[in-house]
Order: C-alpha cells, then sequence, then structure tokens
C-alpha cells in the first residue's frame, strides 16, 4: 500500500525538523517529541554469517531507554559537568531514504530512514561517524506526530565514535 | 643531545621517580614504550578471552584477540575449549573472520584447506594428488595459544608457553574473582555479546583508571552528582579498602559512608543469599555483606566493575551489575574496548533486566559514567605527545603525581582478604604497584 505524498511530505519533514533540533541542541523540546510510552533502543551489530542468524543481536544494545532514562540523559547535558559534551561537540544528522508505511494502528506509521550523523569534537580535524537505518513508529497526536518507538541499527560492529554521548 | 633511547638509564630513572611517587608523563604514549609494552608485558601475560557461558555447545566459537593476534575459541566436540591461532598455516589467511557462531570445522577460501574444531587439518583440495599420500597433515594443524585456563568460566590465554598457571598469575584475585563470579550456583552468563568501540587513549590509561582510581569519581562523574543520582560528599567513593595485590593487579571495595544504610550484598535479591552462603568463604561473604562496589584491574588491561547504579534519576532503584573488559591497544594512543555485561545465571529474571539496564545507563558506549570516562582519558593522551611532555630526562618535569596517601596511609593489618589492603580508596597504592610490576616487565632483560 502506497501512503499518500501529503503524509510522506508530513513524515519528511517532521524528521527533518527532529534533526535540526538535535544538531541545535535542543534536547528538551527533541524529549517533547517523545511519546509517554517511547522505547529507544539501538542493539548492536556484528559480523556473522547469514546461515547463522541475523547481524543484529538484540540482546544487548548501546540503548535501551524510555522517556524517563532518555530524560535522565538530557539532564545530565543540561548540568556543568557533562564532560563528554563540554564545550559541545557538533553533530550534524543527515536522514534519507525515508519509506512509510501504514503503522499497527490507524494512528500510527512505520517509518524506515538511513541516518549518517557526523560529529567534530574539539579541534580535532577528524570527523567520528555513525552511520545505519532507523525503524520509528511514529504517532500522530492531535495536529502533531510524535515518536512512539525508534530502533537504531549501527552498521558497524564495532564503533569508531569515542562514546555515545549524543542521540540518534 | 636528547636521551632518546630505552636503556638501563631509562629503566632506572622511571623506577627512581616511582619511588618519589611520580611517574614520567612520556611513558603514556612513547611509540618505544608501546613496542616493548607488547614484546615484554603482552606476550606474556594471561589475557581474557571470554567467558564460558559464550560458547554454549560443541562447535560453538567465538573470534578474539591477544592485542595482534588472532584468537579462535572454540568448543570441541569433546566440550573441551581449544584456542587456536586464527590464521591458516597454508599462507596465513585469517581463517575465520565471523564475530561468533557454530560450524562443524573451518575452511579456508583461499585454497580450501579445511581444519576441525581441534585444529586439525582434515581435507585439502586434491590433497593426495597436490601433496602426495606422504604429506604429514599433523605439521600443518592451526597453531595453538600455547596455554589456556579458565577460572570460574572465565577463559584466559598466553602466549608464553613458560608462563606461571593461571591460578598463580591471578594470585589473591582470585579471592575477589570469587565474589564477583563464583557467588552463585552456575555462575555468571554472558548478555548476548560484548560492546566494541575504540577510544583514542593509551590502555595504562584506562587500566590505572578502573584499577586504582576511585578518586575521580567524584568530579569526572560530578554530572552524576548534580543529578542528585551520586551523593554530594566529595568521599563518597572513598569509604572502603584499596588492595594492592601481586602481580600489578588491584581492587577497591568500596563501602556505603558512615551511617548510610545501604541493603547488603550490593542489593541482590534475598533469594540468592543462601548461595553466596554456600560457595562463598566466611570471610568472603563478609566482605561481600557491606560491599557497594568493587572496582579493579587484573594486570595487564583487564577492568571490571561492579557498581550499584539506577538510571532513573535520584529516586529510582539501584541495582547492581557487573561488567568486564579488555583494553585492547591498537597503538600508543588507540584502544578498542570490549565490554562484556555479565549476571549470575541464577538470578531471578527481573533482577537480571534491571541489572541489564543498569550497566547501559551508566557504562558501555552510551554510559552516563563511560561517556565522560572516554572523554578525560582521551585528553591524557592528547597532551601527552608533546616535546615536553615525551623528554626522557624530564627536563621540563613532565611528572603524575602518584602520591596520594604516600606514608600516610597505612595497611589495615585486620582486612580478611589477600593484598594489603589500606583503610580509603582514595590512594594511589594500587597505581604505583601497577606501574612497579609494568616496569619489572619491560626492563627485564630477555
Amino acid at each position: 500500500m502506497v501512503v499518500d505524498s501529503e503524509l510522506y511530505y508530513q513524515i519528511s519533514r517532521f524528521l527533518a525538523e527532529e534533526a535540526s533540533l538535535l544538531d541545535q541542541r535542543q534536547f528538551r523540546e527533541w524529549i517533547d517529541l517523545l511519546a509517554n510510552d517511547v522505547i529507544y533502543r539501538m542493539p548492536l551489530r556484528v559480523t556473522r554469517d547469514p546461515s547463522d542468524g541475523p547481524s543484529i543481536i538484540d540482546e544487548m544494545t548501546f540503548f535501551e531507554e524510555d522517556k524517563l532514562s532518555l530524560t535522565t540523559r538530557v539532564n545530565r547535558l543540561g548540568t556543568t559537568s557533562a564532560w563528554a559534551e563540554s564545550p559541545p561537540s557538533r553533530t550534524r544528522h543527515y536522514v534519507t531514504n525515508i519509506l512509510v508505511e501504514p503503522g499497527s494502528r490507524s494512528d500510527e506509521v512505520t517509518v524506515r530512514s538511513n541516518f549518517l550523523v557526523l560529529r567534530s569534537r574539539g579541534n580535532s580535524p577528524e570527523c567520528e561517524q555513525i552511520f545505519g537505518e532507523r525503524i520509528d513508529v511514529l504517532r500522530r497526536v492531535g495536529d502533531r506526530w510524535s515518536i512512539a518507538a525508534r530502533t537504531i541499527y549501527p552498521d558497524q560492529s564495532v564503533i569508531g565514535t569515542q562514546n555515545f554521548s549524543i542521540f540518534l | 643531545m636528547a636521551h632518546t633511547r630505552l636503556d638501563a638509564k631509562t629503566f632506572d630513572l622511571i623506577r627512581q621517580k616511582l619511588n618519589e611517587g611520580v611517574l614520567p608523563q612520556w611513558v603514556s604514549t612513547d611509540p618505544e614504550i608501546y613496542q616493548a609494552e607488547l614484546e615484554k608485558i603482552f606476550a606474556h601475560t594471561w589475557h581474557f578471552l571470554g567467558h564460558e557461558s559464550e560458547l554454549k555447545e560443541p562447535g560453538s566459537y567465538v573470534t578474539r584477540w591477544i592485542v595482534n593476534d588472532p584468537v579462535l575459541l572454540v568448543r570441541a566436540n569433546n566440550g573441551e575449549i581449544r584456542a587456536l591461532l586464527n590464521s591458516c598455516t597454508h599462507r596465513g589467511v585469517m581463517l575465520c573472520t565471523t564475530d561468533f557462531g557454530k560450524r562443524k570445522n573451518f575452511t579456508c577460501p583461499y585454497h580450501g584447506w579445511t581444519f576441525n574444531l581441534d585444529g586439525e587439518l582434515i581435507g585439502i583440495i586434491a590433497g593426495d594428488k597436490v601433496y602426495g599420500k606422504e604429506m604429514d597433515r599433523s605439521k600443518w594443524a592451526l597453531r595453538m595459544i600455547p596455554k589456556i585456563a579458565t577460572y570460574h568460566g572465565m577463559i584466559f590465554g598466553t602466549l608464553d608457553s613458560d608462563a606461571v598457571p593461571l591460578e598463580e598469575f591471578l594470585g589473591g584475585m582470585k579471592w575477589y574473582l570469587d565474589i564477583m563470579v563464583g557467588r552463585s550456583d552456575g555462575g555468571m552468563e554472558v548478555r548476548g555479546v560484548p560492546q566494541r568501540w575504540i577510544v583514542r587513549t593509551n590502555w595504562k590509561i584506562s587500566a590505572d583508571n578502573f584499577g586504582g582510581d576511585p578518586y575521580h569519581t567524584a568530579m569526572t562523574h560530578r554530572s552524576t552528582v548534580e543529578l542528585g543520582i551520586s551523593p554530594k560528599d566529595p568521599l563518597f567513593a572513598s569509604y572502603g579498602h584499596q588492595v594492592v595485590l601481586d602481580h600489578g593487579h588491584g581492587v577497591n571495595v568500596i563501602n556505603a559512608a558512615p551511617g548510610l544504610k545501604m541493603p547488603p550484598y550490593q542489593g541482590l535479591p534475598e533469594e540468592m543469599w543462601p548461595m553466596f552462603k554456600r560457595n562463598l568463604t566466611p570471610e568472603q561473604l563478609d566482605v561481600f555483606s557491606t560491599t557497594v562496589v568493587v572496582v579493579g584491574n587484573c594486570f595487564p588491561n583487564l577492568s571490571f566493575v561492579s557498581p550499584m547504579h539506577g538510571t532513573k534519576g535520584s529516586d529510582g532503584l539501584l541495582t547492581n551489575f557487573l561488567t568486564l573488559r579488555v583494553w585492547r591497544p591498537l597503538g600508543p594512543d588507540t584502544i578498542e574496548v570490549c565490554s562484556w555485561f555479565l549476571v549470575d545465571k541464577a538470578a531471578p529474571a527481573d533482577m537480571k533486566e534491571a541489572s541489564y539496564r543498569s550497566y547501559i545507563g551508566s557504562f558501555g558506549a552510551s554510559g552516563t559514567l563511560e561517556q565522560d570516562d572516554t572523554e578525560i582519558w582521551t585528553r591524557v593522551a592528547q597532551a601527552s605527545k608533546g616535546f615536553m611532555a615525551r623528554d626522557k630526562d624530564i627536563h621540563f618535569d613532565n611528572v603524575l603525581n602518584y602520591a596520594m596517601g604516600m606514608g600516610r596511609v597505612m595497611p589495615d593489618e585486620t582486612w580478611p582478604g589477600p593484598g594489603v589492603a589500606y583503610p580509603t580508596t582514595y590512594l594511589d597504592a594500587i597505581s604505583r604497584g601497577f606501574y612497579e610490576h609494568w616496569l619489572n616487565m619491560i626492563a627485564k632483560e630477555d
């Protein structure tokens, strides 16, 4: 089933605005985009023979969050001593290849997107990269969209950034 | 002319400085020191490779590393564990490039040589024709990692066939490992697979931080104090004992602040306590009953922390978890962190889940504590590579302060466990012990 272009535009715009909030470090506004029952997870990628099973290990993650734990993370970034982000890094979230399908509820859609986050820390000329795929469940609440679920699948089995002090 | 060589004079100066309670800054990221460490330390010590729970049945394997030596860790058909060099004996190809799985045998993609789970060469394409029936295939078995041994399910390997037995190498650390991984029936289990990520620091910086530095908690992790997750008292992580062990190992056993009531046995459920009584000695049980955090390092680069931590802010429940990690050296200023989460097999399901959440929230690549640790360690490496820091003759007095408590804090003779135990964890005794052992190994003549 193909979703109509108006819906596709709304979803694309929502994801672009969400990415902008993260890059502008407007974390409180970002938290407000999350549904109260949000599930936010980032399982591990492994190098595995397909005959042995999928290349994603669900039992272990880099993020296994609900709204409360994500709020704690945002609160931490608002303290005076979150050294990993003090001084703040600069991130640029590139979200592309957006595909929208109807969700399991009439007020929800399932959204796949590719992500590439480039990060510059301090005065290092190096560019940190995190990239992969996201599967979101977005939920219509009144005239807005909210994130009911996000699963982030990194492409790297050994992560090249020194931490995840940012959100994906 | 600057003194650039690593020689007896260099080592004597380091030793002299350590006796004064300081460490020349140049040893942190010096490339010659790094090569000496690879040859004199990493080629001789025991290395943590994985846990038995990661090899569930015959044919199960994981691929790991001892620094630059790739290891194929396999459970053979008879149930025993084999550690094989992951390099085809024909032309050297890395035989298995997947992280884990299950196999009947391993076939090299280059020319098709096939090895069984014991590393024996059992198949060569057109072998009889091209090499002849007279070929002695036993000479072409996969090379074995010289020694492997396990302790409470923890699998170790060493590249030194003359290495002392694992239990002798662990020495007094065994007593503390018993409390962390030997307390429950059936032992521990690894959940999923380890997290792996890269940090631009030297392995000694992270090993020393875990091994001997509870002092950093109040400031590096001050964000958790601001959030109300950690106590305001800057001494909150100091109550307890810093225990210096032989062979460069060290462990810090941290208790609650005086007057603060914490649940016994790191808050582990009461239904588990009878197992502790059964599996631990009365002395271990007594120490464990008042333990809040255990943190330390097994020389050279296996660290562990078992804290009590919540993720939901200041009013959440605190749950215990255990993480083991290897700071794998990739270069003088780069490590690959390999971080395992373990939990008691016999723990109730809801405790296992809470423990896992507690780990993800605090440690690992996204951990609210670990994020700041890796940031700080990167900054140490950044500032330690210059002309001043790198001067081996210390003309610029670039020495690092490891003098905390020297001559001021005396051992607690009443400590019931092995090692020299001091009645505070804010101390540099373990760090000096770590670096003294490090120096003995790299200065050793062949």
